[in-house]
């Protein structure tokens, strides 16, 4: 199992409340700009993505990848991190 | 097809269950992605529950016997089915029994009738040859798409290796220890040992 960054484990900590998308793992200035371009300006409006996609993988990496042109890596560091702030808070 | 962004969320998602696409409610936030999905499931042609292959054949026997079921790998059997397998036909009865049993060495035909799923036969009759042991040899003598078939039944079988080459093995093997059994030496035309 690959280590997670410590914007992993920042988010994953403790609820996300207000942060910006930029706060997800896997998305940086760039991912979280065009992502707020299209309305996902805050973490939780992707967690609402997440959510309606079932929080099934395949569908939101495709999702992220559609949206943001995010690659491989940045949509398994995302969907993670979704998912475990999921497990831990949901 | 329409356009599909004509479509209504509901078709949009009974379009991904046609295709066997895992999905979740279609919003507006989630359409563009399943429309996407559903291009691309077209596009490569993938069958919907609903969509027979033409080229398969599907073979019937009696109704309470096991029936000869063609699988692709791409679709499960589902409850889908809405082609009525009404144009059954029950064939010479005496044999069944024994075709059950070769059905059996054969694991993944052992399904009764109402398991089959209609997405890929033809609603032809199939008389079956008793004496044929090869299913898909039998084939070519009925008129229906024979021809198409008999290439494609190794590869539709689920078996690995056609059931003709077992048989060349089994005939080669036999041969072999034939041979090696008859180049044997008797006891009398040995000497020197005690």
């Amino acid at each position: 199992m690959s280590s997670t960054s410590q914007k992993h484990k920042d988010f994953v900590a403790e609820p996300m409340g207000e942060k910006p998308v930029m706060a997800l793992a896997g998305i940086g200035e760039v991912l979280g700009k065009r992502l707020a371009e299209k309305g996902f300006d805050k973490a939780y409006v992707v967690l609402g993505q997440f959510l309606v996609l079932k929080k099934d993988e395949e569908l939101f990496r495709d999702w992220i990848k559609d949206t943001c042109g995010a690659n491989v890596k940045q949509q398994g560091d995302c969907y993670g991190c979704l998912k475990e702030w999921c497990d831990a808070f949901l | 097809m329409a356009l599909l962004s004509r479509k209504t969320a509901q078709e949009i998602s009974e379009l991904l269950d046609e295709y066997g696409i895992k999905h979740g409610p279609v919003v507006d936030s989630t359409r563009g992605l399943y429309e996407k999905k559903i291009k691309e499931a077209m596009g490569k042609g993938k069958r919907t529950k609903y969509e027979p292959l033409p080229d398969k054949t599907f073979y019937r026997e009696e109704e309470d016997e096991v029936t000869y079921v063609y699988r692709t790998p791409v679709r499960s059997e589902g409850a889908g089915d809405y082609r009525d397998s009404g144009s059954y036909m029950s064939s010479r009865p005496n044999w069944n029994e024994r075709e059950f049993q070769q059905e059996m060495s054969y694991s993944t035909y052992a399904r009764p009738r109402s398991e089959y799923r209609g997405r890929e036969y033809v609603e032809e009759p199939y008389l079956y040859d008793k004496t044929s042991s090869y299913r898909n040899s039998s084939l070519t003598s009925t008129p229906i798409k024979s021809g198409q078939d008999a290439p494609k039944a190794p590869q539709s079988k689920s078996r690995l290796i056609p059931l003709w080459v077992q048989f060349m093995f089994f005939l080669a093997v036999a041969v072999f220890l034939y041979i090696v059994f008859s180049s044997m030496e008797t006891n009398e035309s040995l000497e020197g040992i005690e």
